[in-house]
């Protein structure tokens, strides 16, 4: 592949046909960082890419009221004679649930926006700070633009912060529940002979997971006094009415939400750090497990694995800490860091199944997701049935998924199975099938700039009949090149 | 004040319950019979042992459980009994065909899921050490190659090659795979591309109903399968929910008791499919760690060390509870907050596959879990 399209399989999802080609590709790379591209999409099979109707990208508080609106109306349909039938369940969904909306949103962005390396941290940052129960899956969305993408210009620890305080993460990792030991809701309970008291697994994951890694040997000390500096923090948005929520939270915000009567009181010590009492010591303890040694150190090496190399070296792991350091976390320095060290490695990067079919889409620049229209209704053309939800499942990576908070792999060994190899054929098989308007096999490999390798392979399938060329598309798609493998 | 009705909220519920397959025949291959069949039940989240079988022999035991400990249990000798959830398993018990392995662990204390559940998984000595699992390997040993039925590879099936996995896909608009075209490609590929696109040309021989996607039904699938002449040696099933950190007993019947319950209708559901191979089958528990002994503030238990593990099958022929039982006063658990684990069970892991794939213990302990000194617990369970 020529320079710009090695670069963009890399670090973004590949040029569409219509986008112009940069002169310096590296330069273009960093320009990407400050290049925000709209909500781009479709409203129908086949008609014109423009930005997403503002109605299908609903504040937290539209949310929060649309998700009251559906639990109310269960709880009437139930009441009624013969129950809560399938068909008000469908109708119910249909009007006041968003997820399938958001997940084609995301769909659409990745395959016709602009700022596609900007997309490939935005996935890279919500996987690492997974987000995946049922019960979130209506703010999943909401986090990765609002908390992750909206603070690409700003830094880790603010990133950070918005992403553990965001209504998903604290009702997936139980703290909406969680109140510290000492607190007056906990006295008040055990006053009523109820339960109440600290639940540390958001506490945990922050550590383990988000930021300084077991590589830090905290304690378990350490894990219930970060739990007891989260004991307050969060609502379960779905239950109850928006006024009661906000009075609550003490707050209009619903990003905002800290139950005073529910934290634990007094200092509290983090691997050595005091964090103060009160709302403020949240702040505190991200801001200082953001700029931990450990922290930069962990998620160096997990930026270079994803963007670099499976086994980046010293060198390059070293390159990103050092920017994290100097800038104090600066996400704009981290980020060039990255792309810096992924244009200089010259190892090919292997694209996991979700990245792989954007890419497809992009160079081929077929119509494979259905429009915005289309989402909820059986009469479309048949050719693009297929519910976002169910490609990326059957792809076998789907962020909107019911899965653990560790993440996907960047690993190219998890993903070497039979099955996962099969379905990229198929998929590849399927996208050709369902849009007669594809870009040819020969004028793509043209503009990559295919290597000798793969024009062989693709040749060696060279026939007259319409499958020798549905084929052909297929094995550059499946090619070592195409999918960031060794050829043989 | 308001007051905030729990609500039962497991991070670790993937999907409900996936099922893993292994070790299904493929064409043209032939194989020594082995002596049974083996199913590992994984309780992902870390399953805690005190209320799935509580020691209600220990003088300790109600003063440290408080809330959860379970009205109505199912006793099982002066010192143990069982959750009321798990009926099946307490007439199994009866009749001689489960054991329980009590105050027992995988050799891993640090608390973390993902270290544990790899460690479990992997068979190795330390988290992330190993790149394959130990029913992979003690598959490979017995000359048993074959596929898993699943999307993805799960470590505790993954062997040195020649192990693989299908499942089936619902792809619109996509056809029968073109050989030409997958021979190609493994030819286009380095090595570690084109070994897994060899793979693909593979067909099972093993025809697939619709797969069910409820855990019992998965369990009688397994079963019917692993019955079958060219059956599936091994199966993998893995149950998620036992991250019981909060609403472990809700008041309302809404508890945890709905997950034990899984484990006991999974059992169940083997014994059905499985028919007359349930004489010679094995089905074991493993869980990445136990819980702490004490409750936490929302009902619920944090992550520990010991636990216990529930073996079944018509290959046991008495039923024990079987346990170096270490207390539950503060000063007997482990760090002063979890249950003490005093038997290694990868030892019990070793009695299964020595038992169902006929394997030597010393093999085992040296190939699949590197350990040469691993005990051997064997008699315990099959005497």
């Amino acid at each position: 592949m020529n320079e710009n399209f090695r670069i963009a399989q890399k670090l973004g999802l590949m040029f569409r046909p219509e986008e112009a080609l940069p002169t310096d590709i590296k330069r273009w790379a960093i320009k990407q960082l400050q290049s925000p591209s709209p909500s781009l999409g479709i409203g129908n099979v086949g008609s014109d890419v423009k930005p997403w109707p503002k109605i299908f990208q609903p504040s937290l508080d539209e949310k929060a009221v649309k998700l009251r609106i559906h639990w109310e109306t269960i709880k009437r349909e139930r009441k009624k004679e013969g129950g809560y039938t399938e068909a008000a369940q469908r109708a119910n969904d249909k009007d006041n649930l968003m997820y399938k909306k958001d997940i084609l949103r995301f769909s659409h962005r990745n395959v016709y926006g602009s700022d596609q390396l900007r997309l490939r941290l935005m996935s890279f940052w919500a996987n690492h700070f997974t987000i995946g129960s049922f019960d979130s899956r209506e703010v999943i969305g909401h986090a990765m633009e609002e908390a992750i993408l909206a603070n690409f210009n700003d830094s880790f620890s603010t990133m950070l912060y918005k992403v553990t305080t965001h209504p998903g993460m604290l009702s997936y990792l139980d703290n909406h529940i969680s109140a510290g030991p000492n607190s007056n809701q906990v006295r008040w309970a055990k006053a009523n002979g109820e339960q109440a008291g600290l639940n540390d697994n958001l506490g945990r994951e922050l550590l383990e997971l988000h930021t300084v890694s077991p590589s830090a040997n905290y304690t378990e000390t350490d894990i219930r006094n970060a739990a007891k500096v989260l004991a307050g923090w969060g609502i379960d948005i779905k239950g109850n009415p928006l006024s009661s929520l906000k009075e609550q939270g003490g707050t209009t915000n619903l990003w905002d939400m800290y139950k005073r009567n529910w934290a634990e009181p007094g200092n509290k010590i983090i691997l050595g750090k005091t964090i103060g009492t009160g709302k403020g010591g949240l702040k505190q303890l991200t801001d200082f497990l953001a700029a931990h040694e450990h922290t930069v150190m962990h998620l160096s090496t997990k930026l270079a694995e994803h963007f670099v190399s499976d086994v980046p070296n010293k060198t390059d792991v070293n390159y990103i800490a050092s920017a994290w350091r100097q800038s104090n976390g600066n996400l704009d320095q981290i980020h060039t860091a990255v792309i810096e060290r992924a244009i200089a490695s010259k190892e090919p990067k292997f694209q996991l199944p979700m990245t792989w079919l954007f890419q497809v889409l992009r160079l081929s620049n077929a119509t494979y997701f259905m429009g915005w229209n289309e989402i909820n209704t059986s009469n479309n053309s048949l050719k693009f049935n297929m519910q976002p939800m169910q490609i990326f499942d059957e792809l076998g990576q789907n962020l909107w998924a019911e899965r653990q908070p560790n993440g996907y792999s960047s690993k190219k060994e998890e993903w070497m199975s039979g099955e996962m190899f099969e379905r990229r054929i198929r998929f590849a098989d399927s996208i050709w099938t369902s849009d007669s308007q594809i870009q040819s096999t020969s004028v793509i490999m043209d503009r990559i700039g295919a290597s000798n390798e793969t024009r062989k392979l693709v040749e060696s399938l060279h026939g007259m009949s319409s499958r020798s060329k549905k084929n052909q598309f297929i094995a550059l798609m499946c090619s070592p090149e195409l999918m960031g493998l060794e050829n043989a | 004040m308001p007051n905030y009705k729990l609500t039962r909220r497991d991070f670790l519920k993937a999907s409900g319950a996936s099922l893993f397959l292994a070790g299904i025949p493929l064409q043209g291959f032939t194989q020594d019979k082995p002596p049974g069949k083996i199913s590992v039940i994984i309780l992902e989240g870390g399953m805690d042992g005190l209320s799935a079988v509580p020691a209600f022999g220990d003088p300790n035991f109600e003063k440290m459980r408080g809330i959860l400990v379970p009205e109505n249990y199912l006793k099982l000798n002066s010192f143990f009994g069982l959750h009321p959830s798990l009926k099946n398993l307490s007439s199994l018990m009866a009749s001689n065909n489960a054991s329980i392995v009590h105050a027992t662990s995988f050799p891993y204390k640090k608390r973390s899921h993902f270290e544990g559940q790899n460690l479990i998984q992997g068979g190795g000595l330390t988290p992330f050490s190993e790149k394959t699992g130990w029913l992979g390997r003690s598959l490979e040993l017995a000359k048993i190659p074959g596929r898993a039925l699943s999307l993805e590879m799960p470590l505790i099936l993954r062997g040195y090659g020649e192990n693989d996995n299908f499942f089936p896909a619902k792809i619109d608009q996509s056809s029968k795979i073109n050989i030409n075209l997958v021979e190609k490609l493994t030819a286009a590929h380095g090595k570690l591309g084109s070994d897994v696109f060899e793979k693909v040309k593979q067909k099972s021989l093993l025809t697939l109903e619709n797969m069910p996607r409820d855990p019992q039904s998965l369990a009688e699938y397994a079963g019917k399968a692993m019955a079958k002449k060219d059956g599936p040696t091994a199966s993998v099933i893995r149950l998620s929910g036992f991250d019981s950190h909060a609403s472990q007993d809700d008041g309302n019947g809404n508890d945890h008791g709905i997950d034990l319950a899984k484990i006991d209708g999974v059992i169940a559901s083997y014994k059905r499919g499985l028919g007359g191979a349930w004489d010679n089958s094995i089905i074991l528990t493993i869980t990445e760690f136990g819980r702490t002994v004490a409750v936490n503030g929302t009902r619920g238990t944090d992550h520990g060390y010991g636990s216990a593990g529930i073996i079944a099958g018509g290959a046991i022929s008495k039923s024990r509870v079987i346990s170096d039982w270490p207390g539950l006063a503060k000063n007997d658990q482990f760090e002063q907050r979890d249950l003490m684990a005093t038997i290694d069970y990868r030892s019990v892991c070793a009695a299964c596959i020595e038992k169902s794939l006929g394997l030597d213990h010393d093999l085992i302990a040296n190939k699949v879990f590197f350990e040469p000194k691993l005990p051997r617990v064997f008699d315990y369970l099959f005497s």
